[in-house]
């Protein structure tokens, strides 16, 4: 067993880029502000450095063309990892995504792979900091509605690492998609306190993540709680007040939205009867939505109350912190709804 | 284009009251006082000063992430800016905008938007919109080097081209898109070589200079009202700071102190005074309490920000539809 | 001393009254014998006396308010006597009147319907819901702990607890109740509790209707028994409305339509299918639909609608020896005909002895709406139809 050392998440990114570019020469990043400056949130520093201009490229601004870029090289033998730098900015290439990302591999029948991997980070900063309407969205539930892309959205370093490997190796097309607020840990001393899981032992070696294969981040008797991403953590703190009540929260990371595990939540909630979905995007048609039916669908006669979600308000992120952590789901939120569920009054 | 002394000290005042703004805001920002990212337009003062000093109350500004400047320029209220940045319910937008999103329709600052590039094509509808009305109103669309890539660029470019549209895109290039240099971005030098790609007429300006702005705008804004069609103005600028506050060294991880230091010395603000005094059109008796004035502005507009109210949680959902 | 005022019971089917009227506040005198308040029953109207005395020193429950038989309404005695010792007085909880589940059957796709008491009225979980049906727990029984009422799964299991205690003793092979046997099981306990049976039996001479058998048969229209005997009672049926008729919770329901159901094992399996507007039909429709009916009940087709809608059932055992039986009434129906088989016997006319068809009636009604005079005068009419049929062949 090879040692492990404390990774925070965007450490654990980055090693997995450099291990993979290390093992693999078609492998190659391309994205603003990733050559130079080392990634806008600091997940490629150093990878100019070592792996040359050519293999870790700077853009310009020029989101379709970079989604593009990335389909033709990964068409055509390369494994490019692309960056979306905030997902709010993925609109600028929604059609290189949905209509060729996505789809080439099925019309041409099979006779294509397109290996890409295109990483974005999502998510509110509250209470870090505020980026307003558009630079603060979770998006992947738009991505899920489109059939032919994976997507990966890990919760701490050690899933980081595994599934983007994974998906670097993969031959398959892949949403990478991170919560900016992970990235902060190291930087924010109140962050580590408050989630103690944003940094965490990372094996040196490379491994591998599957996809398709959720996680029972915190196991419980009493309600199956399913979370992505930030919402993990913020679920594991609630986990732990309401575990001084008596009440265990069972906490599901899915760590993939597609492929979905279904099988693992589907057992929780045959064990406990109770489900709440905590996924941070808007409500409507959210990726909390799709969970709830699969669970109403495969497992109706477990429910021994209503499916609750606990997501987004479905308003654009407010500027002013005092209304974003309105809008945001937090800890206070994710009480509620278990609270709820369990029919305990507060 | 022969300016008066009232119209040049009015321009040493706005662009005084930028830089005072935004020195202010990142002094605030260093306090923990602003909850988000800003991204501040210290340098560049000219062109949003030089650009808007060209244009009437009824003219329309598309903006950006580095929007102050503009907005300031256009005669944005620096209370109602100032309280927006502390996320008040007295700001622009409520509170609900913050920093990159900024508007002011009734002074025709018709937005401020956080994507690179989004301002291109909607000031084709701006300009489209005149058309219809049958006005002689103008819209200046600024944005960066960076944006100059983008599709938006290329579609909006073509089509207010095409419609005849009377656009001015005032492109402010600042040699940096966050740390990507122009260099790395485009093989052109000027980048406002594209308009002709377009069939559009172009101008180059020096943007450390308001006067050459001026200049350079006056006439795009003049050939739009005649129904010419839309410019495309290269303003050649820098920024003194960061992409953003925060950003490592103001920048200096992919810039130069060399090149930094070379272009603080062009500084714009130095520059008009400079200039002002050199050919005895204001004195420094004259110049120093406009400086006194607008500091004064400025830390008035902060006590009001700060004095002001947040947005209330109840109406976290107001302002999605109008019914 | 302190006299209680209980809340008399005033008619026989009384079983809570209406406070409509208080006649005296707290703290003015009554003289015994005197009125004190007005309550208002099902069917009458009537006032509770003072036993005693004295003053009004409590009034419990105020104008409007729906007491059950023998709650303590109101304290008589002394001024200024003490009355906080008083159980009676400390926050009296008024019982809820549960309403009769009404019956509705769930769709059938395959072989038996499966009707369950719907649970409509009753907020249930989907994991509660299953296990009651694996448990074998009834859900109308359970009070539920769940928001709103809601039954959730520690109701059940609770439940199941219970009736799981105690083994019987011994070697045995068990299975559930669960499914079609536990509804008739439900049911059929509830009907024995609640109502209040009585049988009347009457014989019948048969001979005039088998002759009438006999004869359709020869035009050509294969008719049983048993379609004359539905018949008749469906034209009884049209002329006493009162023994047509369903009591739901407190609501007796007089109903317009005439639906007879024919009971019909199945299997292991009671099915009643109904034969609609019977009153309307001829004996021939009759029989056709009741051939229909019963085939398809034979052969676990049924589908819900061909179950429910009954107002009366008619209960043949003839065809097993059996003389005579009291069936249980199917809820919430009022009522049921027991029929035993047709034999020849020897009976006495005028001062002679002859040999006739005679078949024994039993009708079982609810005595807490139908009174014995009526149902003999109901089963008299059945008697006299099928001894003169000929209306019936019209």
């Amino acid at each position: 067993m090879s040692e492990t050392r404390e990774l925070d998440f965007a450490e654990a990114i980055r090693e997995a880029i450099r291990q993979e570019m290390a093992r693999d020469q078609t492998v190659f990043v391309l994205g603003e502000d990733v050559g130079k400056f080392g990634g806008i949130f600091g997940c490629t520093k150093g990878l100019q450095e070592e792996f040359g201009e050519s293999r870790v490229r700077d853009t310009p601004i020029s989101e379709a063309a970079i989604v593009g870029t990335a389909v033709g090289a990964a068409i055509t033998g390369m494994h490019p990892i692309a960056e979306i730098e905030f997902m709010d900015f993925i609109g600028c290439a929604m059609d290189q995504v949905f209509n060729q990302m996505a789809k080439i591999r099925y019309m041409f029948g099979g006779s294509m792979k397109v290996p890409v991997v295109l990483r974005t980070p999502c998510g509110s900063r509250y209470p870090v900091a505020s980026g307003a309407a558009q630079h603060s969205q979770s998006l992947e539930a738009w991505f899920m509605h489109v059939p032919g892309l994976k997507i990966a959205t890990p919760a701490t370093p050690y899933d980081a690492k595994g599934l983007l490997i994974n998906a670097i190796r993969g031959e398959d097309p892949v949403l990478f998609v991170e919560h900016k607020l992970l990235y902060y840990a190291r930087r924010i001393a109140r962050l580590r306190e408050s989630y103690p899981a944003l940094i965490g032992k990372v094996p040196e070696e490379s491994y591998v993540i599957p996809f398709g294969k959720a996680e029972i981040k915190r196991p419980g008797e009493d309600i199956t709680v399913v979370a992505t991403m930030m919402m993990v953590h913020k679920s594991l703190r609630v986990a732990e007040e309401l575990s001084t009540k008596g009440i265990e929260m069972e906490i599901i990371d899915p760590r993939t939205l597609v492929p979905l595990d279904k099988q693992t939540i589907i057992e929780s909630v045959k064990k406990t009867g109770r489900v709440a979905v905590v996924s941070e995007d808007t409500k409507t048609a959210g990726v909390a939505a799709e969970i709830a039916a699969i669970v109403m669908e495969e497992a109706f006669d477990y429910l021994d109350a209503p499916v609750k979600r606990v997501s987004a308000l479905d308003l654009p992120i407010p500027y002013a912190p005092v209304l974003e952590s309105t809008v945001v789901p937090q800890e206070r939120h994710i009480t509620e709804a278990v609270l709820e569920a369990l029919g305990e009054k507060q | 284009m022969e300016l008066g002394r009232q119209e040049l000290l009015l321009m040493y005042r706005n662009m005084l009251r930028i830089r005072r703004f935004e020195e202010k805001l990142a002094e605030e920002w260093a306090q923990g006082n602003i909850p988000g990212l800003i991204h501040l337009y210290v340098g560049q003062e000219a062109v949003a000063v030089g650009a808007c000093s060209t244009l009437r109350r009824d003219d329309y500004v598309t903006s950006t992430h580095r929007g102050h400047g503009h907005c300031i320029a256009k005669g944005g209220d620096i209370r109602k800016m100032m309280a927006e940045l502390y996320a008040k319910e007295t700001g622009y937008c409520k509170g609900r905008g913050g920093s990159m999103h900024i508007a002011a329709p009734d002074i025709g600052i018709v937005g401020c938007s956080g994507i690179a590039g989004a301002g291109i094509p909607i000031a084709v509808g701006v300009g489209l919109s005149i058309n219809l009305r049958k006005t002689d109103q103008v819209c200046v669309s600024f944005f960066g080097d960076g944006s100059s890539n983008t599709g938006a660029f290329h579609e909006g470019m073509n089509m207010a081209a095409l419609w005849q549209l009377p656009i001015v895109y005032v492109l402010e290039n600042n040699l940096y898109a966050i740390s990507v240099p122009v260099s790395k971005a485009t093989r052109l030098t000027n980048i406002a070589d594209r308009s002709a790609a377009y069939g559009m007429s172009h101008a180059v300006a020096d943007g450390m200079d308001v006067l050459s702005v001026y200049e350079a705008v006056s006439n795009a804004v003049a050939r739009a009202r005649r129904g010419e069609g839309p410019t495309l103005v290269e303003c050649k600028t820098y920024r003194f700071r960061g992409h953003f506050e925060g950003d490592p060294k103001k920048g200096e991880t992919y810039r130069t102190k060399q090149e930094m230091d070379e272009w603080e010395k062009r500084d714009p603000i130095l520059g008009l005074r400079g200039k002002l005094i050199k050919e005895r059109k204001a004195t420094e008796a004259e110049l120093d309490p406009i400086n006194q004035e607008v500091a004064q502005e400025i830390d008035n507009a902060v006590v009001y920000a700060k004095q002001s109210p947040a947005p209330k949680p109840e109406h976290v959902a107001s302002y999605v539809f109008v019914s | 001393m302190v006299t209680l005022v209980h809340l008399k019971k005033m008619t026989w089917t009384m079983e809570e009254g209406l406070i409509t009227k208080w006649l005296k506040n707290e703290g003015e005198t009554a003289v015994e014998g005197e009125g004190i308040c007005e309550v208002e029953t099902e069917k009458t109207t009537d006032e509770v006396e003072a036993p005693a005395s004295g003053t009004v020193l409590r009034i419990v429950y105020k104008e409007g308010t729906s007491v059950p038989v023998n709650a303590v309404i109101a304290v008589i005695g002394s001024p200024d006597e003490d009355i906080s010792f008083i159980p009676e007085l400390s926050k009296p909880t008024l019982p809820v009147a549960t309403p009769l589940p009404t019956q509705k059957a769930e769709p059938v796709h395959g072989p038996v319907p499966v009707p369950e008491p719907s649970t409509k009225q009753i907020g249930i979980s989907p994991s509660a819901r299953r296990l009651a049906r694996e448990h074998g727990v009834a859900i109308t029984k359970i009070r539920g702990t769940g928001p709103g009422g809601r039954i959730v799964a520690d109701d059940i299991l609770r439940a199941a607890e219970k009736l799981e205690a105690g083994p019987p003793a011994g070697e045995y092979k068990a299975t559930f109740l669960a499914g079609h046997r536990k509804v008739i099981a439900d049911r059929l306990s509830l009907s024995a509790r609640t109502a209040v049976h009585v049988p009347i039996t009457m014989e019948v001479d048969m001979t005039s209707s088998c002759k009438l058998k006999t004869e359709k048969e020869k035009a050509g229209h294969q008719i049983s028994h048993n379609d004359i005997i539905i018949k008749a009672t469906a034209m009884a049926l049209e002329e006493f409305p009162q023994v047509n008729a369903m009591l739901i919770g407190q609501e007796l329901r007089t109903m317009q339509e005439v639906n007879v159901g024919v009971a019909v094992g199945s299997g292991d399996n009671l099915l009643v299918p109904v034969i609609r507007n019977a009153n309307r039909l001829s004996l021939t429709e009759i029989s056709q639909s009741a051939k229909n009916l019963i085939e398809r009940a034979r052969n676990q087709m049924l589908t819900t609608k061909e179950m429910s809608r009954g107002t009366f059932t008619v209960s043949n055992l003839g065809m097993y020896d059996v003389d005579l039986f009291a069936p249980v009434i199917n809820p919430p129906e009022t009522a049921i005909l027991g029929v035993g088989r047709i034999a020849l016997k020897p009976i006495v006319q005028e001062d002679s002895i002859t040999i006739r068809q005679m078949m024994t009636l039993t009708l079982v009604f609810d005595h807490r709406v139908i009174d014995g005079v009526l149902g003999a005068k109901f089963l008299q009419r059945i008697k006299q139809h099928l001894e003169a049929p000929e209306k019936l062949a019209a």
